[in-house]
């Protein structure tokens, strides 16, 4: 109540000034009057009386002043016009106020623009219910985490009890025909209670109930909105409606929301899992994405404890799938997004560096003003400002140069922002997302305010604190001498963190040119791929699927300007793959001995149209087939691993599938050739042993495990790219989509996105800094200089030589430089450490990069002194010792 | 200037001036005469300090003032006390008589 009271009065007084005013001189006059009537009537005269009055009462325009300034408005009122007094102070001085302004902008843009991308990418909830109490769950096994055994999942469910909801899902694509071409659409299999586990109800329609989620029923699905809207036509009855998923009619059950996106994978449509009484039982094949919401009041720690229990158990049960494995639960966010932490964290830091140097810089701008502002304040301080007001007004100075940065540099973080998602790394997700909104422009706000008081107090209390006697006494034009300290210490700070930038840009740089140097193991020139998918419905049998890929082959080859035509279950690059435990003969049957290889189903013509180079042995021929004996080619890292120093050719492992005796019974696979490592999972990836096998050697199971899908591998003549004839021949053969269709150059350079997208901003941030601190040490060597031109004059006219001059100047430039590239060594040494997972071949103390990122900033640093070095040269004796 | 209001205990002016305007509404001179003649001339107050203390109470609303007419027929603005500004008053004299005691006790201690 009295708060309110408190501010209405406040307001009151603000805003009606004038009768507050006229109230209150009327109030003190009759106090006055009354005081001086009593006077008066004890026989005073009556200007006495009111003399006496305002001896005993004080002077009464003082009263009104300290009254008014009582109430809270008055500060709001001398605020204002302190900012006012600012921006017209400013507005003499239009050069520092722009460099000022731009400088601050171009620290506040940049800060802020990563800061909503990091808001957007990190800091948001997941669209979810109640997203913290959602986890991951994966299993463990050596060191890697796969994904959950579908037998797995079933026994985690029936056993545990931490967990209100537990479901599965597993990424899958479908080919969708609702429109002219066949389309490839990426979905998930789930279980029933996958959307209640989220807590996210559909828009339109249902989701499925656990009895549609069994083998042998309809064929339904739930689609999401961007679906609906994109590919279907927005049509309004479409639940209860078929479409056609896979050569199937397919009904539709609910739409779930735009905002629906759990797993961050982008899926329109879910289909039921509807997992068979043999999946029910696998615990081998180990693939399963497991999300779980924990029960309200139990911990993540006993939920993990309680799995670790369950593993054990089911160690015991399962000793030859379950060996090892373990289960590892993470909080849900963590597990999408933990990748994009540390790359962002350090874009984050960047900026804030970026940001300190800019302040740094401008709070020395405004200590050189200062020193030529000195005899303004005194005078101020002279005619009865406090030194609080004269402080206050300064930092409103510096208030309005930071709220003037603040605007353009939202303005320059919206553009910025803009680019980031054009041309930002496709991986990343919720990227697109990242925009200027309410709580970027309260960060910018803040940091604009923050950045204000940063490079303002130090100026300011040094201002206030000026002697009034010293400034009046002193002439102009002589300084005291001493070299400013603080000035010198802000460069070195910049000087320090320019290098840290530079360092981490650099290591970066390095890091992607070797990347770049590396031989990807294959002739990545003229080549296309794109992948084709057969709807098990319609291509169950596996010597249809077999002849059909065959014939796309044959068919493709016609095509003109196609040199040959291959498949492989998984190009390189492509991403995925299926991992093996291989076991050589002669080695007993133990978990320790198998040899963890990637398997590559070929046709024949596959590695002579990739041009992967055979280093020993013999391709694959036609007659390689299933009734003769099953052959390998396997590629060096795997011949290493598996025979060091023998020759793997005529060697055998067993792989793949179980002999007619059973799981132990092993069926051999003969090492026919050697082949390159091909770098298959990026440029920047450690190689894998992977080894090959024939199209017509495959075991028919394999079909299951690489969802009847393989990639194209098309190499042309020419640069030119038959994509149209590429579809049509396709859905000639079988009428499905070929998805993802892209040179093999383009999937290079997009597994190098985000490390390129990295590189790119730390390199702009780095030089920025470098510019921004180069600007530093030149401002405070030139202020020097003016400073001392007396004493110049005064050493030239005794004889000093032109060359000693500029070396006094150069030296002193260079002594802080140093200084900054020592601290910033030691700092970067420290830093760049945390950089490691980000770089290839590099080590993060790498001497080379150090070395040349210091030798850059010292020549930068000598440009920026040489200028003013110059100038000091110029100064006439004559002129300067004139000059008082 | 030995009669600074700081010369007053901090705060306590505050509590004398809803004293006073517990009797009866008063114009600020009447106030101050009335505080002068209790204290019998020991507090003599500055013109501002009482002003500034009006204005405090009043947006705390302890008090509310009223522009009336004097017995000698000018215009000035009356205080007086509100229902919250009497129990204020109440609890502050509490306080007051507390506090005077333990320093009392804690002076004749020593």
């Amino acid at each position: 109540m009295s708060l309110l009271r408190g501010i209405t009065g406040g307001l009151r007084s603000l805003f009606r000034k004038e009768r507050v005013g006229r109230e209150l001189d009327e109030e003190l006059n009759s106090f006055l009057e009354m005081a001086a009537e009593e006077k008066v009537r004890q026989g005073m005269s009556r200007k006495d009386a009111l003399r006496a009055v305002r001896l005993e009462r004080g002077n009464l325009e003082v009263t009104k002043e300290v009254v008014r300034s009582a109430g809270w408005e008055s500060f709001v009122e001398t605020l204002w016009q302190d900012l006012r007094h600012g921006q017209r102070i400013l507005r003499k001085s239009p050069g520092f106020a722009v460099v000022a302004v731009l400088t601050l902008a171009l620290g506040i843009g940049a800060t802020s623009a990563i800061f909503s991308v990091v808001n957007a990418v990190l800091l948001r909830p997941l669209a979810m219910e109640d997203p913290s109490h959602v986890v991951f769950v994966q299993e463990t096994w050596r060191d890697i985490f796969p994904g959950v055994a579908v037998g797995n999942f079933v026994d985690l469910k029936r056993q545990s009890t931490s967990f209100a909801e537990l479901c599965a899902s597993n990424d899958a694509s479908f080919n969708l025909e609702a429109r002219e071409l066949p389309e490839r659409v990426d979905g998930e299999i789930a279980t029933a209670n996958y959307f209640t586990t989220f807590g996210v109800q559909p828009i339109a329609g249902r989701v499925f109930t656990a009895d549609e989620d069994k083998p042998g029923q309809p064929h339904v699905v739930v689609i999401s909105e961007r679906l609906w809207r994109a590919k279907l036509h927005s049509d309004p009855s479409i639940v209860g409606q078929p479409i056609r998923i896979n050569g199937l009619p397919t009904t539709v059950l609910g739409v779930m929301p735009r905002s629906f996106d759990p797993l961050l994978s982008s899926s329109d449509l879910w289909v039921p899992a509807a997992f068979s009484a043999g999946q029910l039982a696998d615990h081998d094949n180990h693939y399963l994405n497991v999300m779980a919401r924990l029960k309200p009041g139990t911990s993540q720690a006993q939920a993990q404890s309680e799995l670790n229990v369950i593993a054990q158990w089911l160690q015991k049960q399962y000793p030859i799938d379950d060996q090892d494995r373990g289960f590892r639960l993470q909080p849900l966010a963590t597990a999408l997004l933990g990748d994009q932490r540390l790359g962002l964290r350090m874009m984050l830091a960047a900026v804030g560096f970026l940001l300190l140097i800019a302040c740094a810089n401008i709070a020395n701008l405004q200590l050189a003003r200062s020193r030529t502002r000195q005899k303004e304040i005194a005078m101020r301080a002279a005619v009865g400002a406090s030194p609080n007001r004269i402080v206050r007004q300064l930092l409103a100075e510096n208030v309005v140069l930071g709220l003037a940065g603040g605007v353009v540099g939202v303005l320059l973080a919206y553009w910025a922002v803009a680019w980031i998602i054009a041309h930002g790394p496709a991986e990343m997700p919720r990227l697109d997302q990242s925009r200027i909104d309410a709580s970027t422009l309260a960060f910018a706000w803040a940091v604009a305010l923050l950045s204000s008081l940063l490079f303002g107090l130090a100026p300011a209390l040094r201002s206030a604190s000026t002697h009034l006697s010293e400034v009046f006494k002193s002439s102009s034009g002589i300084s005291g001498g001493s070299r400013d300290r603080v000035r010198s210490l802000l460069v070195v700070g910049e000087v320090s963190l320019a290098l840290i930038l530079m360092a981490g840009a650099g290591l970066l740089i390095r890091s992607a040119l070797l990347v770049s140097h590396l031989d990807p193991g294959f002739d990545t020139s003229n080549v296309v791929v794109g992948r084709v998918g057969l709807p098990d419905p319609g291509y169950h049998d596996p010597a249809l699927a077999r002849q059909t890929f065959e014939r796309m082959i044959t068919a493709t080859s016609a095509l003109p300007g196609v040199k040959s035509v291959a498949v492989v279950s998984r190009a390189p690059l492509a991403g995925g793959g299926s991992s093996n435990g291989l076991l050589a003969e002669g080695k007993p049957f133990d978990m320790a001995n198998l040899v963890n290889s990637q398997l590559q189903i070929i046709s024949p013509s596959y590695l002579s149209t990739a041009r992967v180079p055979l280093k020993a042995g013999r391709d694959f021929t036609p007659q390689d087939a299933r009734d003769r004996t099953l052959v390998t080619i396997v590629n060096e890292t795997l011949a290493r691993t598996m025979w060091p120093g023998e020759n793997p050719i005529g060697k055998r492992f067993a792989c793949c599938e179980a002999g007619p005796k059973g799981r132990v019974d092993p069926v051999w696979h003969e090492v026919v050739g050697v082949v390159a490592d091909v770098r298959a999972w990026g440029l920047d990836r450690q190689v894998q042993p992977e080894f090959y096998i024939p199209l017509a050697q495959m075991p028919a199971s394999a079909w299951d495990w690489i969802g009847r899908t393989m990639d194209l591998v098309v190499r042309t003549r020419s640069g030119a790219v038959p994509i149209h004839e590429l579809q049509n021949t396709v859905a000639s053969v079988a009428a499905v989509p070929i998805y993802r269709l892209s040179t093999m150059q383009q999937k290079i350079s997009s597994t190098l996105e985000r490390s390129h997208f990295d590189t790119f901003l730390l390199a702009i941030f780095a030089s920025t800094a470098l510019l921004l601190s180069s600007v530093g040490i030149y401002g405070v060597l030139s202020y020097m200089v003016a400073q001392r031109t007396r004493d110049i004059g005064i050493r030239m006219a005794l004889g000093a030589s032109q060359a000693q001059i500029v070396w006094d100047v150069l030296g002193f430039g260079l002594r802080l430089a140093g200084i900054g590239l020592a601290v910033g060594l030691a700092a970067a040494l420290a830093a760049t450490r945390l950089l490691s997972s980000l770089l290839y071949g590099v080590r993060p103390t790498d001497a080379v990069t150090f070395a040349a990122v210091s030798f850059i900033l010292l020549v930068v640093a000598l440009i920026a002194s040489y200028l003013p070095a110059r100038r000091a040269t110029r100064v006439d004796p004559l002129v300067a010792l004139r000059y008082e | 200037m030995a009669d600074k209001p700081s010369d007053l205990v901090q705060g306590t002016l505050d509590m004398l001036i809803l004293k006073t305007l517990a009797l009866e509404p008063m114009h600020g001179y009447g106030i101050a005469v009335r505080l002068e003649q209790m204290s019998k001339g020991v507090f003599r107050l500055n013109a501002g300090s009482l002003f500034v203390a009006f204005q405090r109470l009043q947006r705390d609303g302890l008090i509310r003032s009223e522009w009336k007419a004097t017995e000698n027929s000018r215009r000035a603005k009356y205080y007086a006390l509100t229902e919250q500004g009497r129990k204020r008053l109440n609890s502050e004299t509490r306080e007051w008589g507390r506090q005077v005691a333990a320093i009392a006790r804690i002076l004749e201690a020593s």
